[in-house]
């Protein structure tokens, strides 16, 4: 049996230009309005986030709202639980690296590299926060010379991110 | 044997998947029925090959074979069974392994609903998916391979002697046994919650599901099939996958609230909004498909749409797996960060390339075009404008500005949490608005005095609500303001059900219960997305409630004594250490939580400490009203610190994310049609 097919003829329905000219508005200000909210978000917010050693060598950075990277000294941490105050050296990781265990290790190693003290206000000791962890830290370098930190960030690729290979296991080898 | 057997599935798994997309592109291209079943085949047999890799990987797991490199780093001889299932997905080979299952039981899935009805399509769809799940194959197996081994080399210089290799390397033995279980790793305590658990899998078939409506896109211009077919073939899909990602997000902010400790469910982190991009994206393609469906427009918009959300999923997997994003979630830094990128790259080039090519011949012209600004097509493509402006702030915010910044000015810029909440609160207004505003409209034409007239319920009760909330003491305008908004979408979303109700009452003489379950029968997608319009009210409302009357204190407690907390009361009564079955040591300290005078819970706030890694688990008394939040900061049996918050209607989140999914099953559900009309549809199918 032959297939019969109809299909119903398009109609285009053409707009009125009045209409197409609210269209044209419309998607204007909306790309108007975006745009805006865009800008005016990026030049207030924006931070710049730069490492330890930028930071203590331009001056032009002091003072101002900015995130900065650094590894974490486990010896140096200390929460004053009563008033909720973390305060901790991190100390300078380059900024380009190609393992970051690796990296926050040898930056914790090297007597030469830049330091800072850091505070942070009204803070939960967060269970990141030891030795080698990386930190990435919001905030200014007040007068004194600490970092005064809103916010923190804590990366601990150490023991459960990077498995490296674990040593020990060639001591006893147990079949060919 | 286990690690053999599956390295020998995952190769044939491989190489069926790269056989079944040449085989199904050549076919189809040269119009070989034979090649084009020989293809579909092999798609098929992907599952069982998946299936039974990933099944080895889990009785490796389950079977504490810790020379599988992989089963070392996520379990240790004292991670419980469960944990040991689901650490398949704990780390990055493991679970993109389980990524490639997903994808082939999606594929398996595909096939069998539509490769008789979509004959002309499914080669392609099959070439598309076989593409994309031999990509990832290609990584687990020269990457990240699951079942990579500890070998040792003896002979090699000390500190390169341990390796571990899926191959037997010349020379290597393989390590005791003994020093392999004193070694292994264990599962990240960050892991170890039931969000955890669920999360990664809901997210992953969101992200996979995706996959499908892009592939029968990509076929539809691929064959040049531009009719709604693909749309019909895929619309279910689309929800599908759209499910899974919204749980696999509201899972993500569950378990950040329980876990990471702060009080908050959404940070705004990189890796958070990587998984976000695709579901708004996908939101948007799910609202403008209904219009190329209705009224045979937005033909070009909706491909550019479908591939833009593809794009984002392959985009937000980059993010996440790469490590090159900082952030709290992501995985370690991985080598398959640049392949993965390049991928995404190529696709979206190749899919942008053939959508051109078609634009341009003429074959995605619009069988109407918009006549009406304030008509129900039109608002919908203002919505789907929303979403995009959405996409577009957190893209820059997240990745946009610090790229860019490095790039040309060698300096990195970031912003912050209020950056994020600068931009996209104002366009989560104008999403709430339009959700109240466009199912009022009518397709085609509506005039300002009779949409006006739709609106006068809905904006009465609003007002009636705002004022309510202002006599019960909310005085806070902002708070005010949004609360307004928000109830607006779902004033409307409870009307429309209402006036459905009200007319099949009128005409068909029904009672109030039989009408509306007969209008959610009749048409399941309309009434569904009211469902989810009403869950997204329930959401907004839990959001501006949570974070805009948050109550935040930390109060150091010696033993039996209170603190007060607006008209909550914390005792702290005593200090426990305590050993779990794991072998993790536990600082628990019992208090009681009074109200109003009266005793009404005991919460146990702990830190438990996974030998180098404390973790901080919340004690929480929790009623749809508010959480009562207390994090135990450290302490002895004399003194403690405690950290408190009271996050007001906070549940709503969760609750609002069930009503959500409920809604899109409703949406999703398969339409029950009498017997007759089913053979029919054989029938055609056949």
């Amino acid at each position: 049996m032959a297939d019969i097919s109809w299909q119903k003829p398009k109609h285009q329905e053409k707009p009125k230009r009045t209409e197409r000219l609210k269209f044209l508005t419309a998607g204007l200000l909306i790309l108007a309005a975006v745009l805006y909210l865009l800008i005016s978000g990026t030049m207030q917010g924006a931070r710049y986030f730069i490492t330890v050693e930028e930071l203590l060598q331009d001056h032009a950075y002091h003072g101002q709202t900015l995130r900065i990277s650094g590894a974490v000294d486990g010896d140096t941490i200390d929460y004053d639980s009563e008033n909720a105050v973390i305060q901790f050296e991190i100390v300078n990781i380059p900024s380009a690296y190609d393992d970051l265990a690796t990296a926050l290790r040898e930056a914790l190693r090297d007597e030469r590299a830049s330091r800072l003290k850091v505070t942070v206000e009204d803070a939960a000791m967060p269970d990141l926060l030891q030795h080698e962890a990386q930190a990435i830290l919001t905030g200014a370098l007040s007068a004194d010379g600490v970092f005064q930190a809103t916010e923190l960030l804590l990366k601990c690729p150490s023991r459960f991110e990077e498995s490296t290979g674990p040593e020990g296991l060639s001591k006893i080898p147990e079949h060919q | 044997m286990l690690a053999e057997a599956g390295l020998a599935s995952l190769t044939i798994a491989f190489l069926l998947a790269l056989y079944a997309s040449l085989a199904s592109l050549v076919g189809a291209r040269s119009h070989s029925y034979a090649l084009q079943r020989s293809g579909r085949n092999a798609a098929l047999l992907t599952f069982p090959a998946l299936l039974l890799s990933t099944g080895l990987l889990v009785t490796a797991l389950l079977t504490e074979q810790y020379q599988i490199s992989y089963v070392y780093e996520v379990t240790d001889p004292r991670t419980p069974a469960l944990y040991r299932l689901t650490a398949l997905w704990g780390s990055q080979r493991g679970s993109l392994l389980f990524w490639s299952l997903l994808m082939s039981v999606f594929t398996f899935a595909a096939i069998w609903r539509s490769w008789r009805s979509e004959r002309r399509l499914m080669p392609y769809a099959i070439a598309a998916m076989m593409a994309t799940l031999a990509f990832f194959l290609g990584l687990s197996l020269l990457i990240e391979n699951p079942f990579a081994r500890w070998w040792l080399l003896p002979d090699a210089p000390p500190g390169q002697q341990e390796l571990s290799s899926p191959l037997i390397p010349a020379g290597a033995v393989a390590p005791s046994q003994a020093a392999l279980r004193a070694g292994a790793q264990g599962l990240n305590p960050l892991l170890r919650h039931f969000g955890m658990i669920i999360h990664p899998p809901m997210l992953y078939l969101g992200f996979v599901g995706f996959t499908i409506p892009f592939a029968f896109a990509l076929a539809a211009l691929a064959s040049g099939e531009l009719s709604t077919g693909w749309i019909k073939a895929t619309r279910r899909w689309s929800l599908i996958a759209w499910i899974f990602l919204s749980l696999g997000l509201i899972l993500g902010g569950r378990w950040a609230y329980d876990v990471l400790g702060w009080g908050g469910y959404w940070g705004w982190d990189p890796v958070e909004n990587a998984a976000f991009l695709p579901w708004l994206m996908g939101t948007a393609f799910i609202h403008s498909v209904m219009i190329q469906e209705k009224r045979g427009m937005l033909k070009l918009w909706n491909m550019l749409l479908v591939i833009a959300t593809f794009s984002a999923v392959m985009f937000g997997t980059f993010a996440t797996r790469s490590g090159v994003i900082e952030s709290v979630h992501s995985f370690a830094r991985s080598e398959v960060g640049f392949p993965m990128l390049a991928f995404w790259a190529a696709v979206t080039l190749v899919a942008l390339t053939t959508l051109f090519r078609r634009w341009r011949r003429g074959e995605l012209t619009d069988e109407r075009q918009f006549a009406n600004l304030l008509s129900r097509e039109s608002l919908f493509v203002l919505n789907n404008v929303v979403f995009i402006a959405l996409f577009i702030a957190i893209f820059w915010g997240s990745f946009g500005l610090p790229i860019i910044s490095e790039l040309f000015f060698g300096v990195e810029v970031t912003i912050g949490a209020e950056t994020f909440e600068f931009f996209v609160v104002p366009l989560f207004i104008a999403m709430y608005i339009l959700m109240g505003i466009a199912p009022l409209s009518a397709w085609g034409a509506t005039s300002l005095p009779r949409l006006g007239g739709a609106l006068k319920l809905p904006l009465a009760l609003t007002g009636l609500s705002i004022l309510t909330l202002w006599s019960s003491g909310t005085s806070l305008l902002v708070a005010l303001l949004g609360y307004g908004v928000v109830l607006f979408a779902g004033f409307v979303a409870l009307y429309e059900i209402y006036r459905g109700a009200l007319a099949r009452r009128r005409s068909l003489n029904e009672s109030w219960l039989p009408a509306t379950l007969a209008l959610f029968r009749r048409n399941q997608r309309r009434y569904g997305g009211y469902i989810v319009h009403l869950g997204v009210t329930v959401i907004g409302i839990g959001v501006i409630a949570s974070s805009v009357f948050q109550t935040e204190v930390q109060h150091t407690l010696a033993r039996g004594e209170m603190i007060a907390v607006r008209d909550y009361a914390l005792r702290y009564d005593d200090f426990i250490r305590a050993q779990a079955v794991d072998g993790r040591m536990m600082n628990i300290a019992p208090v009681t939580l009074f109200r109003n005078g009266a005793e009404i819970a005991q919460l146990r706030p702990r830190i438990d400490d996974y030998e180098q890694m404390p973790m901080t688990i919340a004690g929480a008394h929790s009623t749809l009203e508010n959480d009562f939040y207390v994090l135990l900061i450290g302490g002895d049996y004399e003194r403690a610190t405690f950290r408190i918050y009271i996050n007001p209607l906070v549940n709503l989140v969760w609750w609002g994310g069930l009503l959500l999914i409920l809604g899109t099953a409703v949406a999703v559900y398969p339409k029950a049609l009498p017997t007759g009309q089913w053979r029919k549809r054989e029938r055609a199918r056949q």
